[in-house]
Parts: structure tokens; sequence; C-alpha cells
């Protein structure tokens, strides 16, 4: 029996509670977070802010947040300033304020009672609290959106103009609040809207270099030397970009794709295991689409099919899988199509979303060249599906 | 306000130790919580309490209607309590 070798050195680095030390692309928003907060670090006690951080899923909101807090954290020990910074994910407490409070509360006394009072009575205590302790809270609310679902403008109000009730007393809770766009708080009265639209940073969503930068960067920390090639993450990275630039969907897919390979005893992570990942998150394209497709294009498909399973590439060129193609259609003796009907078949499989193209000029100019990509479903997989079909329509 | 109690007559009643051991483990609680956690009335927690409280080895601080109990920092007493119960606990023996 062979040794079991994993390719992760330390997947927890894949964990979507990790933060890196190192949030590529997202070094100017980390900046300005800094400078919003610079206050805190100096005079904490006479200014608070609210800010909001807004972009789609994947995009960084939450890394964000928490490698600012982690860091603004780790200077204020430095300068003896009294600073907390607490991350809430109000979805996580049913976007409740007492429950939120609860838990900002619990991190200054842990066995704070869980009942007895009302949430008003609990952001006093709180103030009472940071008073007590000199300290300054740094809030943020992950979510956001759930709470306003929940609560409405009376809670986010609370939260904002808190200081109007305690004149001429130091300045004691900051707030970020995390959302993926505005219209969340479309529903809150025009006042409290205004308190917290001041700053907004918004996240655009990662371009594909910047997806393939990301997932480098993990690739280093959570797997051994050389385990994931180059092609397999371009291929995640692709992916990601297709599902909205989301860098959390490929970090999820990089974890996955290790683990079919360990599971399957590879010594890398082949982007056909990117593949397997993928088709086990997203719903594979049905039987149905394989069985409407025409049966040239079957046959253009099953030789790809091969090409893919044989090379372990992440792409093929058109050249190549007409090649493959022609194979397939002598093992069937079938004249094969023409090139330019070749390139109708592509043009539908692109569509279906069973494969994806993209066209790359050379350098020398000397012409065009297609790629094909398979980004959801494994080559293998495809190919014994594919060749099924096949036999029964030749039964 | 008690007459200071004898060192016999602070240790001679379960439930005051029972109170110094869960705030000894537990850091702090209200009262509520520690009536719970030994199974005895809110009046007999609270009266215990109060004891300890005027013998200077425990503490509490008020937030709006809750008192949080702990152990007095301060208090050389409690500090021996502490590390009575400490030793006892890992010793076992």
């Amino acid at each position: 029996m062979s040794q079991y070798q994993s390719v992760f050195r330390d997947e927890t680095k894949l964990d979507i509670n990790y933060v890196p030390h190192r949030l590529p692309h997202r070094d100017r928003e980390l900046h300005l977070l800094m400078e919003f907060f610079s206050f805190a670090l100096q005079t904490p006690d006479r200014m608070a802010q609210r800010v909001l951080i807004t972009g789609d899923v994947g995009t960084g909101k939450t890394a964000l947040s928490q490698r600012f807090g982690t860091d603004i954290t780790r200077e204020a020990v430095k300068r003896a300033v009294h600073l907390r910074y607490v991350h809430v994910n109000c979805r996580e407490y049913r976007g409740s304020l007492f429950l939120i409070l609860q838990h900002v509360v619990s991190t200054f006394h842990p066995n704070f009672p869980k009942r007895g009072y009302s949430a008003e009575e609990l952001l006093r205590t709180l103030m009472q609290i940071l008073d007590e302790e000199s300290a300054h809270v740094i809030l943020t609310l992950d979510e956001f959106d759930s709470l306003v679902e929940r609560e409405g403008s009376e809670a986010v109000y609370q939260l904002t103009r808190l200081q109007e009730t305690r004149q001429n007393k130091p300045q004691r809770l900051s707030l970020i609040c995390i959302l993926r766009n505005l219209s969340a708080i479309a529903k809150l009265d025009p006042s409290t809207r205004s308190t917290l639209q001041s700053n907004i940073i918004n996240l655009e969503k990662y371009s594909k270099p910047q997806l393939t930068d990301i997932l480098n960067d993990r690739v280093a920390l959570a797997f051994k030397p050389s385990m994931v090639p180059e092609e397999t993450i371009n291929l995640i990275a692709e992916l990601a970009h297709s599902e909205n630039g989301n860098a959390r969907f490929g970090i999820e897919l990089l974890w996955r794709a290790g683990k079919y390979a360990n599971a399957e005893n590879q010594e890398t992570v082949t982007p056909d295991c990117a593949r397997k990942a993928v088709s086990s998150i997203i719903p594979t394209i049905r039987k149905t689409d394989l069985t409407m497709l025409g049966l040239h294009e079957k046959l253009f498909l099953l030789g790809t099919a091969r090409l893919f399973k044989q090379t372990q590439k992440a792409s093929v060129t058109l050249t190549e899988a007409e090649q493959a193609y022609t194979i397939v259609c002598e093992e069937r003796n079938t004249k094969p199509n023409t090139h330019t009907q070749l390139w109708k078949y592509l043009r539908n499989l692109t569509n279906t979303g069973i494969i994806k193209t993209d066209v790359t000029t050379t350098t020398n100019s000397r012409g065009r060249t297609t790629h094909i990509q398979l980004p959801t479903i494994p080559a293998h997989e495809l190919e014994k599906e594919l060749a099924a079909i096949l036999e029964k329509g030749d039964a | 306000m008690h007459d200071k109690l004898n060192i016999e007559e602070v240790f001679s009643s379960r439930l005051r130790i029972k109170i110094l051991k869960t705030l000894n483990r537990m850091g702090e609680l209200n009262v509520s919580d520690i009536a719970r956690r030994l199974g005895i009335n809110y009046e007999t927690t609270s009266q215990h309490l109060k004891i300890l409280e005027d013998e200077g080895i425990i503490q509490h601080k008020m937030f709006g209607r809750i008192r949080i109990f702990r152990l007095n920092e301060h208090s050389p007493k409690a500090k021996a309590i502490q590390n009575l119960i400490e030793i006892w606990e890992q010793n076992g023996k």
C-alpha cells in the first residue's frame, strides 16, 4: 500500500475564516480605511467614525475589514491606546441589535447575563464599560443589511447618533458597516442614511489576473511546493472570474481541487481536479443538454474531452481539438465535417456553457488561435456521458 | 454591615466556599447566574454574597439594574483564597 501523501502543507490557509497577512489588490482600500481611522490611534476619545464597505460576494469586504482590525489593534497596543476591534456578522445574530450588542459586551464581560434587560439598557451598559475602561471600540457590522431588515432605522439611528445623548463625554464607538450595495440602506430614513453615507469604500470585483495573484498567494501558503501547476491556477482564476470575480469561490475551489488530488493519490493538483471540484459545487449541465446536441457536435465534444483527459491541460487549441475529432470520426467510420462547420459547433457549445473559448493573437501576427476550455465538467465524466449517449443512439 | 467575621465563620459555609470557587473559575457572574449554577435560590445567594462582600473578599459592579460579582482583586484575603483553591484543585489530594 502506498504511503499517504498530501498535496497540502496547511489547508487551514484556505479556510473561509483565515485572514492573510497580505491582501493582494486591496492595498489602496486598506490604506483608506487606516486613514479614516487614524484618529483612533491619536485622539480616540474626540471622534467617532462611520464607514460603509460595499461590494459583491467574494470581493474581499470581510477580509479587508478583519485585516484592518488586526493591523489597527496591533498598532494601538504599541501606542498603549485602549482600542478594540469587534467584528460581528449580523446575520449570525439574526439581525437583532440586542444579540449583536450582547456579543460586543461579552468581549469585555464574557459572563454578562443573557436576559433581563433591553437593547437600550445594553447599549448604555456598553458605553459604561467603555467609559470605565477608557476604551474605543470599532464595531464592524458585517452583513449589515440583515440588521437594517430586522430592526429598521431606529436601531441604526441609536448606534450612529449615540453621542448626541452623551454630550461632552468622550467618543467611544465607531462603526464599519459591510453590505453588498447601497440599496439595502435605501429603506432607512433620510437622516439615519445621511449619517452613514459619508465614507464609502466600494470594492470592485476582481479581474482574472487579480484572482490569479490571490490564488498564487494562497497556493504558496497552503500547498507544498510545486503541487499546483500554473494551468490549474489559471483555470480556477477563470472559473472564479466567471462567478462574478468571486475570490472566495476560487479559494474554495482550490481547496476542493486539492482534496480531489489527495483522494485520487495524484502527485499534483491537475486542472481536472479543479473541474471535479467545480462540478461538486455548481450543478453540472444536465444530461439533456448533451442529448440535444447534433451527432457531430457530440463527436467533436467527445474528441475534446479525450484530449483534456490525455493531456491534463487547462486549455486546448481548436487545431488540437479538430485532430481529436477526426480520430473519433475515423473510429466511427464517419466523414468528419469541415473546419467551418466546426466553428458553428464551437459557438453552440460555448452558448450552452459546456465549453469556453478564448481567442489569442500570436505576437508575430501570423494568425489567431482559438483556445478551448472545459470549465465545469471533469473530462472523464464528459467522455463517459457522451460515449453512453452515442452508444444509445447507435442501438 | 456585619461585624468582621473570623476565618472559621467565613469558611464554615459550604455555599460560601462554592460561591468563591465558582467566581474563581468564571471570573465574574451576576446573582441569578451564581444561584443557577449552585442550584440555590436568589435570596440565599444574595445573603452569602453580602457576607463575602462585607468581608472585602468579593466586589460588585452595577450595569444598569445588573450586579456583576467578582473576587476583589485588591484584597489580600481574596488572593489567599484564590491560591488555596488553586493549590487544592491542582493537587487533588
